[in-house]
């Protein structure tokens, strides 16, 4: 009995130190050669993105960013406020009148007022001229001639929202500076004068009046 | 062979492959029913419907234009090159004249700017302080009082004249013209 359990740790322990010697002969195998090629790399990982070469070959990140050009979308009509409690809806402010260059400074000084007191403007453009002909009846006759042509100018300043307590102060400042010849009018900004800033189209408008009609 | 009766009640006989241009081919049957409605009808109306509707849509695809502003426009006898003249050449005197008016301008604006200023700033700090007055006084009055009026919109107002009108002033008769440009898309 003696002599078999002898003989097994003997064989065990020659099996250990065999095992051992294959161990200490793989680390330095695995040792000598470069780490990643061995290395075993998981599915989703990529070997370059760690070397230090990683990116070499970029360069469209150098040149400047280019929006791309688009064409001319719908003019989108800004949100139109009601009032509340505290403020004022949508307002628009229209100045109108024969002089061009007081029309414009007037309506250019209303929207600094405006910037200055805190009053959001929405908008600020410029309606289509009116060319309106003046015609004057001959001294002797009935014939009609043209004695003028007056083309009036019209400015508008669309605010969005003007609290209560500030519009008289507001009003007050407008009107004070108002130049000779300027006609000033404020009123709540609908929909319909957002349209009139568009083309008329007769064709679409009777396309529409004939399917409905179909219908 | 077969006959046909006629109003006239009078027999003729004519082949089935003859032109009946003249006679009238009536017969019992024929006369009471009404007029068959094709079946291509319906269809066809369909059809149209649906044509109409794709061009509205290619219509409506394209967007609205907004009309051109002719002050934005320069006219084509501002463009010409012809007609620039050079600057005069003033004299130092002058340009110094010049340059302190353009001073003292701006400094007599830059004061009614200031004052303007301040007058507001005055008003609106006057209006927060009686305003918090009334809210101590009473919450409904203080909430009405800072509710929108709904009758100041719309309101409109001409700006000063140089000269008033003349009370008795015979205007010559006339009429105006509007003579705007309609633009269609």
């Amino acid at each position: 009995m003696s002599l078999l359990i002898r003989q097994l740790q003997v064989s065990l322990t020659q099996q250990s130190i065999l095992t051992n010697q294959a161990s200490a002969l793989l680390q330095r195998v695995t040792s000598s050669l470069p780490a990643p090629l061995c290395r075993l790399a998981p599915t989703n990982e990529r070997h370059y993105r760690t070397m230090p070469t990683h990116g070499i070959g970029r360069w469209k990140y150098l040149l400047p960013k280019e929006v791309p050009r688009k064409k001319r979308d719908k003019l989108q009509m800004k949100p139109i406020r009601g009032s509340t409690a505290t403020e004022y809806g949508s307002l628009s402010v229209k100045v109108s009148g024969y002089d061009m260059t007081v029309v414009e400074h007037y309506s250019q000084y209303i929207h600094n007022l405006c910037n200055r007191l805190g009053v959001r403007v929405a908008e600020s453009y410029a309606l289509p001229t009116k060319s309106t002909e003046v015609m004057l009846m001959q001294e002797q006759g009935t014939k009609m001639y043209i004695d003028a042509l007056l083309k009036t100018h019209e400015r508008i300043v669309q605010i969005s929202s003007m609290t209560a307590t500030l519009c008289p102060t507001f009003m007050d400042v407008v009107l004070q500076n108002q130049p000779e010849g300027v006609q000033l009018s404020v009123k709540e900004h609908v929909e319909r004068d957002f349209l009139e800033r568009f083309k008329a189209r007769p064709q679409l408008e009777g396309l529409m009046a004939q399917v409905n009609q179909r219908d | 062979q077969y006959t046909i009766f006629v109003e006239e009640h009078c027999l003729t006989r004519q082949s089935p492959w003859s032109n009946t241009v003249l006679t009238l081919h009536t017969s019992a049957p024929l006369r009471a029913e009404p007029k068959k409605k094709k079946k291509v009808d319906p269809k066809r109306e369909h059809v149209a419907r649906e044509r109409l509707k794709k061009r509205l849509k290619k219509l409506e695809k394209v967007p609205p234009e907004l009309i051109p502003i002719e002050d934005f426009i320069t006219p084509t006898k501002c463009l010409d090159e012809a007609r620039g003249r050079s600057e005069p050449r003033l004299p130092f005197e002058e340009s110094e004249r010049r340059a302190l008016l353009l001073k003292e301008w701006s400094r007599f604006k830059h004061a009614q700017h200031t004052a303007e200023m301040e007058a507001i700033n005055l008003a609106l700090d006057a209006q927060r302080e009686a305003l918090e007055e009334l809210k101590i006084e009473s919450e409904e009055l203080y909430k009405a009082a800072i509710k929108p009026d709904p009758l100041v919109f719309p309101f409109s107002h001409e700006g000063p004249c140089y000269t008033p009108p003349k009370p008795k002033y015979d205007a010559p008769d006339g009429k105006y013209h509007d003579i705007t440009k309609v633009y269609t898309q």
